[in-house]
């Protein structure tokens, strides 16, 4: 009776696995799949399946210019707002992670806002801000938009894993002589490392595709690859759209990569 | 170009003088002479714009022009963040929101003394857009469709009938694209005894075709559905349908209907309080000589009609005056009455 029972779960977990994997191929991957598919097209427009393979729309993006611009000012920024998102964010965690105080909780929360609101109005009402401050549609208004919402990732995951600390290692380490400073670099940041990792990696993903904010800022010395692409499919429609979100998810699969090669993708976000 | 500019090299210094800008009014820094700045339509366009437009203006000017690409909803949000110090000189606009962007105190009246070219351009085209910018090209929706089939309808009574009926899939854009008020729900009025004040007709004519309606939301979408079959015939532009044929898709056809097809031109302004050698660039694009490289490359109509069409593109193109322009004001009041309409009665 317990055998019939046990071969019954067993039976209902593979079948909700090989739906969950059907799921996933038919709605994730095959989607992915058709695009690289298409980006290696012979033809001048958008058709499935291909009738040969060709890389003239990958030679297609490495001469079109905006395509090229749009993706270094997209890897600059991405780098540059997480840095700073980081900057912030993770003092700014560490400040509120422990904190008892009342208005704790409403700096977090404040903290997290950008997130909570949709990026088309947070880009509008940001352009507006910060052309009154004379800055306008430039790389620096990029910049300070995409650290904007860079921060409540770092904040998030950084508290995450701040709380889940037992504070008796900080208190260990004041007790044996240590000051507040070499606390911070010797014991605080080694243990919220794979938190600060996390947050970044987020960081980086959403300022890399994000299109809502940087519509708003993209100026002729500074437009990111998404705000590029939109223009381009608005107008044009060939498998060259393909071939540049072929670059644009290896890259993003790069960066992943190489967090997993030096730091592990299974670290990120829990305790050291 | 006014606008204060902010490279990525710099950026180091900025970081530091940040906090103290509102203080000492760096929206008013450094007027200094600086290139203007044009905008574009991504891809071929922008490409044609750089190669043609662009390099005429800076060899016979010796001024330099940047190129900007977007969308006009994007570049009229950004003049009107900075309306004293636009960070854009030039900008290209559909009718609807060119006429939105004149009574916004965005961009400047068009005139003779400021641009020479205008004068050979009709003015028919400058009271449409009640002289606040001028048609830069033409692009004609009529009907594309696959070469499978044989008797496609040659005008938009046949096109609704022979939908309802069956013969045919059509392809329509939904009401999230942003022509639609034009080329859709107007044209169909216009075409089936309506006007713009009485669209009735129209949404009739949808909802009796619906069954057979394949709806896109992206220009894109209509070559994908008449190769896969999902549509046989569809409402498209002229200019896209041949650079889609030159691409590959030797499969594809199209007509002009009978009542003309609707005309969605590419306008271009200039933005108040910008450079006023923006006047000399838009100068150009208003130009025979460069009109005529623009047709060539873009298999769109342009405005001069002093511009040469090689006579195999003159086969192709649908001269303006065959087609219907939408009267942009009135259809720019009703289309947020249309859409919730839309919604209600297509959608639901």
């Amino acid at each position: 009776m317990r055998h019939g029972a046990d071969r019954m779960v067993d039976a209902v977990s593979g079948a909700a696995l090989l739906g969950f994997v059907v799921v996933f191929v038919v709605f994730l991957l095959a989607p992915i799949l058709v695009v690289v598919a298409v980006a290696f097209s012979s033809l001048g427009y958008v058709a499935f399946p291909i009738p040969s393979l060709s890389l003239r729309w990958f030679v297609r993006v490495l001469t079109y210019e905006p395509f090229l611009d749009g993706l270094r000012v997209s890897a600059e920024l991405a780098f540059a707002s997480t840095a700073l998102a980081a900057l912030i964010g993770v003092p700014a965690a560490l400040a509120i992670g422990r904190s008892s105080r009342p208005w704790a909780q409403g700096m977090a929360a404040f903290l997290l806002s950008p997130v909570s609101m949709p990026l088309i109005v947070l880009g509008y009402s940001l352009l507006f801000y910060l052309s009154v401050l004379g800055l306008g549609a430039s790389f620096a208004s990029l910049l300070i938009a995409h650290t904007v919402i860079g921060v409540p990732y770092l904040v998030r995951t950084v508290t995450g894993i701040y709380r889940s600390i037992p504070p008796d290692y900080e208190e260990a380490s004041a007790i044996l002589g240590a000051g507040r400073l070499a606390s911070l670099f010797l014991v605080t940041l080694p243990l919220i490392r794979p938190g600060i990792f996390a947050g970044c990696l987020f960081a980086f993903l959403i300022s890399f595709d994000n299109l809502p904010i940087s519509y708003f800022f993209g100026s002729a010395d500074a437009s990111t690859l998404p705000v590029v692409m939109l223009s381009y499919m608005q107008s044009q429609f060939d498998p060259a759209i393909a071939a540049i979100s072929t670059v644009q998810m290896v890259l993003a699969m790069i960066v992943l990569l190489v967090v997993e090669r030096f730091y592990g993708l299974r670290r990120i976000g829990a305790p050291a | 170009m006014a606008q204060l500019h902010v490279g990525r090299r710099n950026l180091g210094a900025l970081a530091g003088a940040a906090s103290l800008l509102p203080m000492l009014g760096a929206g008013r820094i450094a007027r200094a002479a600086e290139p203007i700045t044009v905008t574009s339509f991504g891809g071929i366009f922008e490409t044609t714009i750089r190669e043609v437009i662009v390099a005429d203006y800076e060899k016979h000017s010796g001024n330099k022009a940047r190129v900007l690409t977007g969308s006009p909803e994007q570049w009229m949000a950004q003049i009107e963040a900075n309306r004293a110090h636009p960070p854009i000189d030039v900008i290209l606009n559909q009718v609807d929101t060119c006429l939105v962007a004149g009574r916004m105190g965005l961009v400047e009246k068009f005139t003779v003394e400021k641009l020479p070219n205008l004068a050979d351009i009709p003015q028919q085209l400058s009271d449409m857009l009640q002289g606040w910018g001028m048609v830069f090209t033409f692009g004609s929706w009529g009907f594309a469709y696959h070469e499978r089939l044989k008797e496609p309808p040659r005008s938009f009574v046949e096109l609704v009938d022979g939908t309802i009926k069956g013969k045919w899939r059509v392809a329509l854009p939904n009401a999230g694209y942003t022509g639609t008020p034009q080329v859709l729900i107007w044209s169909l009025a216009e075409a089936l005894g309506g006007s713009v004040t009485n669209v009735d007709p129209a949404f009739d004519a949808i909802k009796k075709m619906k069954p057979n309606v394949a709806f896109f939301a992206s220009i894109t979408d209509p070559l994908t559905l008449l190769e896969s079959g999902e549509a046989d015939i569809s409402l498209y532009p002229d200019g896209r349908t041949w650079a889609a044929f030159d691409g590959g898709a030797k499969w594809l056809r199209y007509i002009n209907p009978k009542e003309g097809g609707v005309n969605l031109p590419a306008i271009v302004q200039k933005v108040k309080n910008g450079s006023d050698l923006a006047w000399d660039y838009i100068n150009t694009m208003l130009a025979p000589g460069p009109q005529s490289e623009v047709v060539k490359r873009l298999n769109y109509e342009t405005s001069n009609p002093k511009a040469v069409l090689p006579p195999e593109l003159r086969a192709r193109i649908t001269p303006w005056q065959q087609c219907r322009f939408a009267p942009a004001e009135a259809v720019a009041a009703a289309k947020a009455g249309w859409i919730e309409r839309w919604n209600k009665e297509i959608n639901a």
